[in-house]
Parts: structure tokens; C-alpha cells; sequence
């Protein structure tokens, strides 16, 4: 399974593929994570809080390939996209292993997979160098085998998306 | 006169590990403290009061390898609604891994916030093993590094301090695996339903869809 999961509606045209999922966070309701640890210690792989989120990360866990798309704000993910990862933490588990020689934790089942992450908005060359190294170290939380961000302006998303869906297809 | 803000970014601030050092903080540093929780509704309120302090010092922990959410709102609100008089920024950010280095990306992300709002960066104190260090015996070692972040902030003297556990990546994965299973034993969950592979029961729920 593929998944886009974009922070702002996107146009792309996914119809007759069943394969690729595509989910808009700007449309859906979801809270801050509160930092309970529910997930991992009370309902293990389920978040107590039960709004769209918790409908949002099986899908991100179950999926092979990912295309991310986010705005950028001070080198980082802007808000809605950060509080959908911050919400997807029941796919791993409390318990911390060794990985590419630092200390994460356990996933439950996630499949491995190739991130793309599509970057807009204002970026500055230091904004750019910081989120790709934060990508890079998102590889080591969230199972990305492989990763690539695209930075494109907010103008040309749409096309951008399109052109990396038109390779998925082969 | 010199005073200092401090403002508690992490998610769970009343019950927070950040709350618990941000008090660390206030004890041994010299010169007088304000603390305050960030909230869902006070971040405009944060904003006025800032003017009034020579120095802020936020407190927050590290949320997928980037700052919380809700911190990161706030910065935009501050960023929107900027005080008259800019304190300089000082930084106690606590992750949960070993490493204090995984709380870098975080940090330059402070700095870029700093860099395009005109505020001048501190001292910073990256802890690591931060989610259980005050229940240990290496309590002392997070206690000397606020210790050392209180009197630099208060002297003007600035600085990076770093600081986890003292232990091997594998003895701290013991010890926090004995945490952990604690953690749920609290609420009668097991080590191994903790260590369930299965997401949402291993169902896939319908796909969200918008206005739903
Ligand atoms: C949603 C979420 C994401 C987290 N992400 C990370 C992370 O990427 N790296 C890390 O070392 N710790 C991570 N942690 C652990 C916290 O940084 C750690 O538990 C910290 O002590 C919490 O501080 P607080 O009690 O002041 O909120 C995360 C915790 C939560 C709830």
C-alpha cells in the first residue's frame, strides 16, 4: 500500500488505484498528543484519545511507500503535519533498542518503507539543510529504508505531487 | 532589574519532567524566577509578559525529533505578536533516548526562530535520558547540569551544556526496559501485551475521510 498524507488538499488524481491511499490532515479532527504514554502502557497500540488520528497511523504503519507533504516552518514540519507524528507513536512500542548504533524504540508492525517528503512554502537555505537532516533522522523513528525531500513552492505543489505519483506508477 | 521567564513547553506541563526541572532551575539560580505553564489558551498572555524579563528560559521536551506541537504554536503566536522588549532566549530541552544529540535538530530550530525574530540565544542545556534520570541515581548528574544552566543564564555568561546517564547504550536499555514494564504494571498491563506487534487491534479502520 502507498499513502500521501499532505497537510493542505492536494489534487491529484488516485481514482482508479486502490493501492494508493491518500488522506488530507487539514480536513480531519485531531488534538495535540498529551504525552500520556496510554498507547504504549495502558492500550497498548491504540491512543486513548479516539479522534481521526487514531484512523491515520495504521494506515501509515501498514504502508510500503509514503509521500509526506508538509509545510515548512523554521526547518521543521509546520503544525499539522508535526501533530499528526507526534500522534503516531502507538505504532511503536515503550521499549527501546539499539538502531544504527543510538538508542529508538521498538516498532510493532510497521512495514518498512520509502519516504518522500514534499516540502513548501518560504524555505531559506538554512531551513532546507535542517529539515533534510531532520528527514534523516525521522528515517530512524518511523522505518524509512529510504528517504528524498522535494522542495517545491506552494504554487507548483500539485504538479510536483503528480510527477512523483506518475513514478510510483511506473 | 534582571528576572527571569520560564516557560514550560511540554505537553503535559502541570505533571511534566520539564516542570520538575524547570523547579531544579529556579532553586539554584541567583537571580528570581517566574514560572508558567504553556497552555491551549495563554499563549497571547506569554507573549505581553515577556517584555518585562531580561532573559526566558523554555523548558520542553523533545516530540518526534523536532519541538512539541504546541510549543511550536506558541513560537508562531510570539512570532505574530512580538513583545516590546525581546529577552534573550535560553533553552532546557530533555529528550527521551540516551543521546543528548537527538535533541539537536530541535535546538537549530530554536536557533532559526531566534535568528528570524531578532532574539539573541543564551545558554542550552540538552539532556538525554531525560524522561527518567530524576528516579535514579544519576539524579546528581541532571541536577549539576541545571545547576551550571541556572548560574550561566544568571551571570550572562552563556553556554552548552550536555548531559545524559552515565551508562552504555545496552545497560540503558535495561534499565529502561525495567522502567517501562513498571510504567505499565501501574495499570495492569503486562511486559508482553506492552510488547503487542498489533496496531488499533491489527484492524485497518476505514480510511478518514474529510467532514466525516
Ligand atoms: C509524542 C512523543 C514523541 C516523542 N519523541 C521523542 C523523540 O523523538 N526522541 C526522544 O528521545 N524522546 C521522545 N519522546 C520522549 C520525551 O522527550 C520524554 O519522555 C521527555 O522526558 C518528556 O518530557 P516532559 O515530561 O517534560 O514532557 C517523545 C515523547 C512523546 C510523548
Amino acid at each position: 500500500m502507498k499513502l500521501i498524507m499532505c497537510d493542505r488538499p492536494i489534487q491529484v488524481n488516485i481514482r482508479d488505484n486502490s493501492d494508493i491511499k491518500y488522506i488530507d490532515l487539514s480536513s480531519l479532527k485531531i488534538a495535540n498528543c498529551t504525552g500520556c504514554f496510554g498507547c504504549w502502557t495502558r492500550t497498548p497500540g491504540k491512543c486513548v484519545m479516539r479522534d481521526d488520528a487514531t484512523r491515520v497511523y495504521p494506515y501509515i504503519a501498514a504502508s510500503d511507500t509514503v509521500l509526506y507533504v508538509s509545510r515548512v516552518k523554521y526547518g521543521g514540519y509546520d503544525s499539522v503535519m508535526k501533530r499528526m507524528l507526534e500522534r503516531a507513536i502507538p505504532v511503536q512500542q515503550a521499549f527501546i533498542r539499539i538502531f544504527k548504533n543510538e538508542t529508538h524504540h521498538v516498532q510493532r508492525a510497521v512495514v518498512p518503507k520509502r519516504a518522500t517528503i514534499v516540502a513548501y512554502g518560504d524555505i531559506d537555505a538554512e531551513e532546507r539543510a535542517l529539515f533534510e537532516k531532520l528527514v534523516a533522522r525521522n528515517a530512524s523513528n518511523m522505518s524509512f529504508e529510504s528517504h528524498e525531500v522535494v522542495f517545491t513552492p506552494e504554487a507548483e505543489l500539485d504538479d510536483c505531487v503528480k510527477k512523483i505519483v506518475e513514478r510510483w506508477n511506473g | 532589574m534582571e528576572r527571569i521567564m520560564i516557560i514550560n513547553g511540554s505537553p503535559r506541563a502541570p505533571k511534566s519532567n520539564s516542570k520538575r526541572y524547570a523547579e531544579l532551575f529556579s532553586r539554584y539560580c541567583p537571580v528570581e524566577t517566574d514560572y508558567y505553564n504553556l497552555t491551549k489558551r495563554n499563549h497571547r498572555q506569554l507573549c505581553e509578559l515577556m517584555a518585562g524579563y531580561s532573559d526566558v528560559l523554555f523548558v520542553f521536551p523533545l516530540y518526534a525529533d523536532a519541538l512539541p506541537v504546541g510549543f511550536l504554536d506558541f513560537l508562531k503566536e510570539l512570532e505574530a505578536n512580538p513583545p516590546a522588549r525581546k529577552p534573550m532566549v535560553s533553552i532546557l530541552i530533555n529528550c527521551g533516548f540516551l543521546e543528548y544529540s537527538q535533541n539537536e535538530i530541535a535546538i537549530e530550530m530554536m536557533h532559526i526562530f531566534c535568528r528570524k525574530n531578532d532574539y539573541r540565544v543564551g545558554s542550552i542545556l540538552e539532556l538525554g535520558s531525560g524522561e527518567a534520570i530524576l528516579g535514579t541515581p544519576f539524579k546528581y548528574v541532571a541536577v549539576r547540569a541545571i545547576k551550571r544552566l541556572a548560574r550561566s543564564v544568571a551571570h550572562g555568561e552563556h553556554r552548552t551544556i550536555k548531559a545524559t546517564m552515565p551508562l552504555s547504550k545496552r545497560l540503558f536499555i535495561w534499565a529502561s526496559t525495567y522502567y517501562w514494564t513498571a510504567f505499565g504494571r501501574k495499570f495492569g498491563v503486562s511486559k508482553s501485551r506492552m510488547q503487542t506487534m498489533q496496531i488499533e487491534d491489527g484492524r485497518l479502520p476505514d480510511l478518514p475521510l474529510a467532514g466525516e
